[in-house]
């Protein structure tokens, strides 16, 4: 990005409850959203003229959550995706708003990801009909090889295999993120774990139990972004945006068919230019998001974007060094696994909560960004937390990143 | 031994770069797709040359054999084809006629014969192609066929 590093910020977030069920539309849970970011920043509908989303034929559209809410849009786009969005569509703003398509855009992602299409599986309710195997399905569907957990635990299996991690290295993950949902009254699962739950807890397809496996979630989750000239006229502290990449991907295009090793993800063909663009190397960075769809996405990213060696990150999250007031606190809202799944883009509100000195926690004055740091009392705000690293997964195939800075700490 | 997969559960859509694979198991051929121009050999059979960008391919038939590179061990059943099914090994397997000079390589995935306690990375396995109801649709199953040195097997 680099003459573009920090023109432009982030200066809206909001989210409706992660339910489930949500009992309501995708286009009524995005409104909420929508109004609930504008309300953050301190915006109006008519201060609004962009508006991108994204989903997997399971979501409302820009056009329709901008003509319910009245606002009258420059620019509308819609496209298809799950984990690697939410950083595209923040560096996709960046260039929007320098080419002067318009001046505030509004991120979204709604999705009944629990009562509504839920990812490889079949109609929720009713006689099961015969399911189609189309397009790429012909050669995953007939092999009973059909949702998330199935295709990643082919790669997670290779990885453990090749470097030597076992199944407590995903656990030390899955302690992490529960603890920081423990902090957080937002968070669907807040009972904390230990490492033995986590090997106690049931296969899902092995090598990868329940406990590695992310929520199912009905969620909307808005992000705003404008230029810094606008942002310091807004109601929050402004988050500026360092850098992004989006989906980088490996040589071969088929995730599993024809790469080398299986393990080696599209973060690792990212990373450079992500720290390039950003001015920036991983020691700067203060706080992660990052993708935990299952445990093993976080620790396969760890190494992909360069915060630990290849294979090392079985002793990077050793004795909770992903956790808050360690090393690299990871997903402070307690992530997919934990808070809820929203196709990443609660992950990067979280980052952006952390930056502006403002998560939303049990302090009673975190609004004016004044915490207690007692996390026994559940204070989840990290101490002069500058810099965040937002790492987006869709498949090994498919990434995408950003780097956020705040200006408080 | 897992249990029957009930084919007559999943509806296959062969399409224009894929009914030609279809009509292959149908004849017990194992086929992946090959560039006219440069050689390289691709599966699933996507419609360009991911080396060239050629368009003119043409289909190499494989001996059906390879090595397991990895597998998962399915124990919840999604789709309702697979509820007798499980728990079940879907193994990703390196073809070993497909490799070469740069490294490129070949894997095929699918439902393995065999059980979940005699499966290991490393392995040899063969294709076994398996009628299901309805005529048109041949699906290839992988069982292992030998032994291998240096196998690597998930343990708990
Ligand atoms: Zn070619």
């Amino acid at each position: 990005m680099g003459n573009l590093t920090d023109k432009y910020c982030v200066v809206g977030v909001g989210e409706t409850p992660h339910m489930r069920p949500s009992n309501r539309t995708t286009l009524s849970m995005a409104c909420e959203a929508v109004k609930k970011a504008m309300a953050n920043a301190g915006l109006e509908p008519r201060d609004i003229d962009g508006m991108t989303s994204y989903q997997a034929g399971d979501s409302t559209t820009s056009n329709h959550v901008a003509t319910s809410l009245g606002i009258r849009l420059n620019y509308s786009l819609d496209i298809f995706g799950g984990g690697s969005s939410t950083e595209a569509l923040i560096a996709h703003a960046v260039g929007l708003l320098e080419g002067g398509y318009c001046k505030t855009i509004v991120i979204f992602r709604s999705m009944n990801g629990r009562s509504g299409r839920r990812m490889g599986g079949q109609a929720p309710s009713g006689p099961v009909p015969p399911t189609q195997a189309a397009g790429d399905q012909q050669f995953y569907m007939h092999w009973g090889w059909t949702t998330p957990a199935q295709w990643f635990g082919m790669s997670a299996m290779r990885y453990l295999r090749d470097t030597g991690a076992t199944t407590k290295t995903f656990a030390e993950v899955a302690v992490a993120h529960r603890y920081h949902a423990s902090l957080n009254p937002k968070a669907i699962m807040r009972a904390p774990i230990t490492i033995e739950d986590h090997q106690r807890s049931r296969w899902v397809s092995k090598p990868l139990r329940l406990l590695d496996c992310c929520l199912e979630t009905d969620v909307s989750a808005a992000l705003i972004i404008t230029s810094r000239e606008r942002a310091f006229d807004l109601k929050q502290p402004p988050v500026f945006i360092m850098g992004g990449t989006a989906r980088t991907m490996a040589p071969s295009p088929s995730w599993n068919y024809s790469r080398p090793e299986i393990h080696y993800v599209a973060g690792n063909y990212g990373r450079n230019r992500l720290f390039g663009m950003a001015g920036i190397s991983q020691k700067d960075v203060d706080i992660i998001s990052c993708y935990d769809a299952f445990t093993f996405t976080t620790t396969i990213q760890l190494e992909a974007y360069g915060f630990c060696g290849k294979g090392e990150a079985k002793d990077f999250v050793k004795g909770g060094r992903l956790q808050i007031d360690h090393e690299l606190p990871s997903n402070l809202s307690g992530g997919h696994l934990s808070e809820g799944y929203t196709h990443g883009i609660s992950m990067v509100i979280e980052n952006v909560r952390q930056l502006r000195h403002r998560a939303d926690d049990a302090c009673p004055r975190w609004a004016e960004g004044i915490h207690t740091y007692d996390r026994k009392a559940g204070c989840r705000q990290v101490k002069k937390a500058r810099i965040a690293a937002c790492l987006g997964w869709g498949t090994e195939a498919t990434s995408s990143s950003a780097i956020l800075r705040g200006i408080i700490g | 031994m897992p249990g029957a997969i009930d084919y007559s559960r999943i509806t296959i859509v062969p399409d224009f770069d894929t009914a030609e694979w279809w009509m292959g198991t149908k004849q017990h051929k194992y086929l992946v797709r090959q560039c006219k121009s440069c050689g390289h050999k691709w599966f699933p059979p996507f419609p360009a040359c991911s080396k060239c960008t050629s368009m003119d391919l043409t289909w190499f038939e494989t001996a059906g054999k390879g090595v397991i590179h990895s597998y998962v061990v399915v124990t919840q059943p999604i789709l309702s084809a697979f509820i007798e099914t499980v728990p079940y090994v879907v193994a990703l397997i390196e073809l070993d006629d497909c490799h070469e000079a740069d490294g490129a390589l070949v894997r095929v995935a699918g439902v393995l014969l065999d059980d979940e306690e005699a499966v290991a990375m490393g392995l040899p396995v063969e294709v076994v192609f398996e009628e299901t109801k309805e005529p048109n649709i041949v699906i290839p199953r992988w069982k292992i066929c030998g032994t291998a040195e240096n196998t690597w097997k998930f343990t708990e």
